[in-house]
């Protein structure tokens, strides 16, 4: 086995063990589920919202913390003396906790098809575009936090301190019709308000607005070239 | 032969001069010791020779390759053991071991390792669980099991108890035995006095004194005591007996107790002119001299500040 094939086999079975991917996975099913046997049939706001939740919090949570974590501890400098560059480590935990974002919301698409009898889009091209890029605008978020947290437990706060305001904005707490005008409009421009918003017109049956998918094509990248311009191996 | 030569080292952070023309030169098969306060500059030093940090200035040879030109083919060839690094909570005693055999075009056997290190009923252990020695042990074993030609050994036994302190000692004297060169960081004088061949002492940035623990003790000549007990009804007078035999600076008496102080080998004189004269004496002591001393006279300035 190459060294990168062990790494990223020994890193799943880390992700699988730590606690946190099971939050990540259990949050967002739990909402799913307790207001999904309450909503009306071809509802097409809470999978929506389920899904944006459950990237948010990898995003925000899993990714900064996991990378924080192993730079406070050493493990990136360690790598660094081997004939594996440390750079391999980031590039296995992207790959990871894209995963860990693919299977929980496999997972809650397949819950909610079944079970609650949601609506499931044929667009296939334009969710996938919004999941792509709603994606890599919040794992974007997450390597700044990385980046810029002296340590795991930082990164941690800080990225739960940002998730709720956050949340908030992008309407995952209450629908954006019962939101101040001012605050629905600013957040719709949020990564994960033009997140839930893109996904939300794809379950409606149409194609989310270049705007919203711009919008989060330029988090990707501006909050990217951050990340990558504070980022500390040690 | 050399495995490491270094010629002139030097590293700068802003305005600090951290390492300030270092050099000096490590020979395949020896234990080779970096001793110096915190500070002194120890770690940059063995960083840059590991490839981890650019030098300002100056030249690094290790195993014929240079550290940053070379670098991919160098960390093949050497294994490290980092200060202040840990190994994520819950990854399995073999499965990192197998992880870090990975790294590497030629590692050795990890079960092997695994045995020699006594972490064989550890092997499923999570290194949250180990204890201090155990994970020590774990790092000796990771530095290793590439099949390194030298192995960077930095503050080894730092928060270990006496007992794992001494345990890790056998175990780096083993790996010696291996045919490894070893290059050791410390700043425990009793440490590389027992495990290193051959010492840096490391001031602000430089060497400053390069020799075996035993030559840099007897070449410091610092001031060191001996003490013997008079038996009772002894009547000569050790101060007139001892005090003009060379070597000797002071004989000081208290009651039976006597204190010699001196310098060099003053104390083989001082037996040997006891027993020509048949003055009978117990609890005969010589202070064994440390690298302690040796540091103070080489700096001017105690170790342990």
């Amino acid at each position: 086995m190459t060294a990168i094939t062990k790494l990223t086999t020994v890193e799943l079975k880390l992700l699988v063990r730590e606690p946190g991917s099971m939050f990540t996975v259990l949050i967002p099913l739990f909402i799913l589920v307790i207001f999904g046997s309450s909503i009306k049939p071809g509802d097409t706001v809470l999978l929506p919202m389920s899904l944006a939740i459950a990237v948010g919090l990898v995003g925000l949570y899993m990714l900064p913390t996991t990378l924080a974590t192993y730079r406070e501890r050493g493990i990136l400098r360690r790598l660094s003396t081997t004939p594996v560059r440390p750079g391999s480590m980031l590039a296995v935990q992207l790959i990871l906790q894209l995963v860990l974002v693919v299977a929980t919301c496999g997972l809650l698409i397949a819950v909610a098809g079944t079970i609650l009898g949601a609506d499931l889009p044929d667009r296939v091209l334009s969710l996938a575009a919004a999941f792509a890029l709603g994606t890599a605008a919040m794992f974007a978020i997450g390597l700044l936090i990385a980046a810029v947290a002296a340590n795991g437990r930082a990164a941690n706060g800080v990225g739960v301190l940002l998730y709720f305001p956050m949340a908030y904005l992008a309407g995952l707490m209450q629908p954006t019709s019962q939101m101040p005008v001012f605050l629905a409009r600013v957040g719709a421009y949020t990564p994960l308000g033009a997140f839930r918003q893109a996904l939300q017109d794809v379950w409606a049956g149409g194609t989310p607005s270049l705007l919203l998918l711009g919008v989060m094509a330029a988090y990707a990248v501006i909050v990217s070239l951050a990340a990558a311009r504070f980022f500390r191996w040690e | 032969m050399a495995v490491i030569e270094v010629s002139d080292l030097t590293k700068q952070y802003a305005d600090l001069t951290v390492l300030d023309r270092m050099s000096f030169s490590v020979e395949e098969g020896e234990i080779f010791g970096i001793l110096g306060p915190n500070g002194a500059g120890k770690t940059t030093t063995v960083e840059c020779v590991e490839g981890l940090r650019r030098p300002d200035g100056g030249s690094i040879r290790v195993l014929g390759l240079d550290p940053v030109k070379d670098g991919r083919r160098l960390r093949e060839r050497i294994g490290v053991q980092l200060q202040h690094t840990q190994l994520p909570e819950n990854i399995k005693v073999w499965e990192a071991l197998d992880l870090y055999a990975a790294f590497y075009a030629e590692p050795r056997d990890w079960r092997r390792l695994l045995e020699e290190w006594g972490l064989a009923d550890k092997r499923d252990a999570r290194f949250g669980k180990l204890s201090g020695g155990q994970k020590q042990r774990l790092f000796i074993a990771l530095a290793l099991v590439g099949n390194p030609r030298v192995a960077f050994l930095d503050e080894l036994t730092t928060g270990l108890d006496p007992q794992a302190r001494r345990a890790t000692w056998e175990l780096i004297k083993q790996v010696r035995a291996s045919g490894v060169t070893v290059v050791l960081v410390s700043h425990f004088m009793d440490e590389v006095e027992e495990l290193c061949d051959r010492v840096a002492v490391v001031d602000r940035g430089s060497v400053v004194a390069l020799d075996t623990p035993a030559g840099l003790i007897d070449a410091t000549d610092a001031e060191h005591q001996m003490r013997f007990t008079l038996m009772a009804g002894e009547a000569t007078d050790p101060a007139v007996l001892l005090g003009g035999l060379p070597g000797v600076s002071g004989v000081s008496r208290n009651g039976g107790q006597v204190v010699v102080t001196g310098r060099g080998d003053f104390a083989t004189a001082v037996t040997a002119t006891l027993a020509r004269n048949h003055v009978l004496v117990a609890d005969l002591r010589i202070d064994k001299r440390t690298l302690d001393d040796a540091f103070v006279a080489l700096t001017g300035r105690s170790f342990h500040r």
